[in-house]
């Protein structure tokens, strides 16, 4: 009452701050898009990031093309394009090249397979993890830093607290919890535990960003994990654990983002056992 | 005699070249040498296949020399050679920090000055001498010798531990000396499997080689792991060590994957006086890039295709880029000598990256891993320094050249105090030269603190937390529950 109060009546700025609030809070994916845009801003101002404008654009020409055709030839035109943003801002972010065109394949693939490859009306794969690795395969010319992010403390609070927020609105908390749990428990096993290195060593693995980033906005993605939380929380395991053998035995510096891209189609068994309502965006 | 030759016929090629493309002669250099305490290392690596070259600065006596060095794999006798340390030299001169200068043509009457260039003398090196010393083992402390050969001057052991304390007798006893911070990272090494690569100096076999200072060491394996172990040389957690690390690589840039990778600055515009100490000038901006950065980076200084295809190995060129027998000393074994073009000629591809790092037990818990990306941006750090017009300016264009030239060198010595952290204010006549023969020199005009900027840096450096607290206010702002029927 007493907010529709101010909208109407006395305070029109201030009522329009309040509904812009309102919006914002009522989507999850917003608060994707505000949060994934404040890290590659603060990626090219204080890490010397290497992404031009030209890269964005062409990710984002590249991703909203084929949600436009998606919409257009698939008659859903409540899919909207919030989507198509987050999977360029994740691009940009993630991948990198030293050619542009990289980065319009990457936004063509990863919106592509959001279409495409799809089982009962549900993604199969999560599109930005698709995009980036079936486009270092094909292209030849991109690659992964996952150096790039350092470790600093700031950068854990920032991601930390972004990721949460996120993940509370969208009520994915459990996987993305349950697999930074499984892998830092197994890291801290293998290589504290075991092999004895100082605890400096484990933590400076726990600080990467890149793991943060993938596990609070990759691998939680509510329509590429099954929608079952018993099934989300046996998925979740299994992505931590092929990455830790991936990383420790295979030597991968990628191992989260290829475990993820492997495991995905598991999905659709874990959808079979444990059975649930499908996830809606709102 | 005849590769000095044809390193001059090469370099006399190619130089002109580049001084027209460019408009750019390269005048100093900034060498490893520079900063205390550099070790060097070479890494080849081809698909799964390495071969590392470890520099040896070692300065004491030579009977006190010894070397532990954490390896994947057990290196056979032909995997390890020793290589003629010039081969440092030669790669640093290669790709070390340039500064490159430019001449502005007199408005008035036209001709050029030629250049005269200087280039910074390194360096003298330190005699050594050395002492056998005994090989003892003991069964109970379950170290094993894998493997025994006698390479040069050194004599090589691989050790196979089953516990670290037992390695640590071992070494102690025969002794090695290890240092407080190494002790912790033993275990973890035995434990991941690696071997222990362990070196001393023969006496009878350095006498007889004739060498008066000890060569680096080389060793290749196979293995997938693509990293340094940078961890048992740390000898106390407060003290820096600078790494210089030049990759010879087939597709592109290598980089560092658990550090960040930075790009020194590069392609500024610095005043002339510069030239006489450029050395000091790379070591402060080096240092203050580094503390810019969180300490804990890997700066990229260097990055460039050298596939027998590119023409243009260097640009412009510190030193003549390497050439076969170079290239294979340094193990990129995968080029081939190439019979059309004598001597330097090679075909294959390679790409050139040097990494430099300051490293200490507290910014660094981990070892180096790298990985080779498809990076094919060419990179180096050059300053660049222009020498005015010379000769009378007494012409229109000569005075609005010279209004140019004060707000020209206002920018270098701006960029020369953000770079360095040096104090600018004692060159102010690098500046007021000019605003005397402008007529031009007034104290009120001069805005000491208006164009230097004295708390920009330190306002830049705090950016990021100012940054963070934005972030929070508008986070707070947009999920603050304004009223309880949130959602619609």
């Amino acid at each position: 009452m007493q907010t529709s109060f101010i909208t109407e009546r006395k305070y029109p700025f201030l009522g329009d701050l309040l509904s812009l609030n309102l919006w914002f809070r009522s989507d999850p994916r917003h608060f994707q898009i505000f949060f994934l845009s404040s890290f590659l801003l603060f990626g090219l101002m204080f890490l010397n990031w290497n992404v031009s404008f030209t890269s964005l654009i062409l990710a984002a020409a590249g991703a909203f093309f084929v949600q436009f055709l998606g919409i257009r030839f698939k008659h859903q035109p409540e899919a909207g394009y919030k989507s198509a943003w987050i999977s360029t801002l994740s691009i940009c972010l993630m991948l990198r090249a030293d050619e542009a065109w990289v980065f319009l394949l990457a936004g063509l693939l990863s919106i592509g397979s959001k279409w495409l490859i799809r089982y009962n009306g549900k993604h199969v794969f999560n599109p930005t993890n698709f995009g980036i690795l079936i486009c270092i395969l094909l292209s030849g010319r991109a690659w992964v830093s996952p150096g790039q992010w350092g470790s600093e403390t700031l950068w854990l609070l920032f991601t930390g607290l972004a990721g949460l927020l996120v993940l509370l609105r969208a009520g994915r908390l459990d996987t993305g919890i349950c697999f930074l749990a499984v892998y830092l428990l197994g890291s801290f096993a293998v290589h504290v535990f075991w092999r004895n290195w100082p605890l400096d060593f484990w933590y400076h693995q726990l600080s990467s960003g890149t793991l943060l980033l993938f596990s609070f906005f990759m691998i939680t993605d509510p329509r590429a994990t099954p929608s079952d939380r018993s099934g989300r929380i046996i998925f979740a395991s299994a992505v931590a654990l092929l990455s830790l053998w991936l990383q420790i035995k295979m030597f991968r510096y990628d191992a989260p983002l290829w475990a993820l891209l492997i495991m995905s189609p598991s999905t659709i068994l874990l959808d079979k056992i444990f059975i649930h309502s499908p996830f809606k965006w709102n | 005699m005849k590769k000095q030759i044809l390193i001059a016929v090469f370099a006399g090629i190619l130089q002109p070249y580049f001084a027209k493309a460019f408009c750019g002669f390269y005048v100093a250099k900034a060498d490893a040498r520079l900063f205390n305490k550099a070790s060097q290392v070479i890494i080849a690596k081809y698909e799964d296949r390495f071969v590392v070259t470890m520099s040896n600065d070692f300065s004491g006596e030579v009977k006190d020399f010894a070397m532990v060095v954490p390896v994947p794999e057990v290196p056979e006798e032909q995997d390890i050679r020793t290589v003629n340390r010039l081969i440092f030299d030669k790669l640093d001169a290669y790709s070390g920090p340039r500064l490159v200068e430019y001449y502005d043509h007199n408005p008035c009457n036209r001709y050029v000055m030629e250049s005269v260039s200087a280039a910074a003398a390194p360096m003298a090196d330190t005699r050594k001498e050395f002492r056998e010393s005994e090989e003892r083992l003991s069964k109970k402390e379950g170290v094993s010798i894998v493997a025994k050969y006698a390479i040069g001057e050194y004599d090589i052991l691989i050790l196979d531990a089953k516990q670290s304390s037992g390695l640590e007798s071992w070494l102690i006893r025969n002794g090695y000396r290890i240092p407080e911070g190494a002790k912790e990272v033993l275990e973890p090494y035995i434990k991941s499997n690696m071997k222990f690569f362990v070196a001393k100096v023969n006496l009878e076999n350095f006498n007889s080689s004739g060498y008066t200072l000890l060569n680096p060491i080389q060793i290749s394996y196979s293995s997938p792991k693509f990293m340094l172990p940078i961890r048992l040389g740390m000898a106390n957690a407060k003290d820096d060590q600078d790494l210089v690390i030049y990759m010879i690589t087939r597709k592109g840039r290598a980089e560092v994957t658990n550090y960040r990778t930075v790009e020194i600055p590069t392609d500024k515009n610095v005043p002339e006086f510069v030239e006489q100490k450029f050395g000091k000038f790379y070591k402060d901006l080096f240092n203050r890039a580094w503390k810019r950065e969180g300490k804990n980076v890997a700066f990229l200084e260097y990055s460039w295709d050298i596939s027998s295809s590119n023409q243009q190995k260097c640009d412009p060129c510190a030193a003549p880029p390497p050439v076969m027998n170079e290239l294979a000393e340094a193990g990129a074994f995968w080029l081939e000598r190439n019979a059309q073009t004598w001597g330097g000629g090679y075909s294959g591809n390679a790409w050139f990256t040097r990494l430099h790092l300051r490293y200490n037990r507290e910014n660094f818990p981990q070892d180096l891993f790298f990985q080779e990306t498809p990076n094919r941006q060419s990179f180096q750090a050059r300053y660049i320094i222009t020498h005015p017009a010379q000769g009378d300016l007494d012409c229109t264009e000569g005075g609005m050249y010279m209004e140019q030239l004060i707000g020209r060198r206002q920018k270098e010595l701006h960029s020369l105090a953000s770079l360095t952290g040096w104090d600018i204010e004692k060159y102010d006549s690098y500046i007021n030269k000019y605003r005397q023969k402008l007529d031009l020199f007034k104290e009120d005009r001069m805005q000491r603190n208006g164009f230097l900027f004295p708390d920009l840096d330190s306002f830049l450096e705090n950016l990021s937390w100012i940054y963070l607290a934005v972030f929070l206010l508008i986070t707070f702002w947009l999920t603050y529950p304004f009223s309880k029927n949130s959602r619609h």
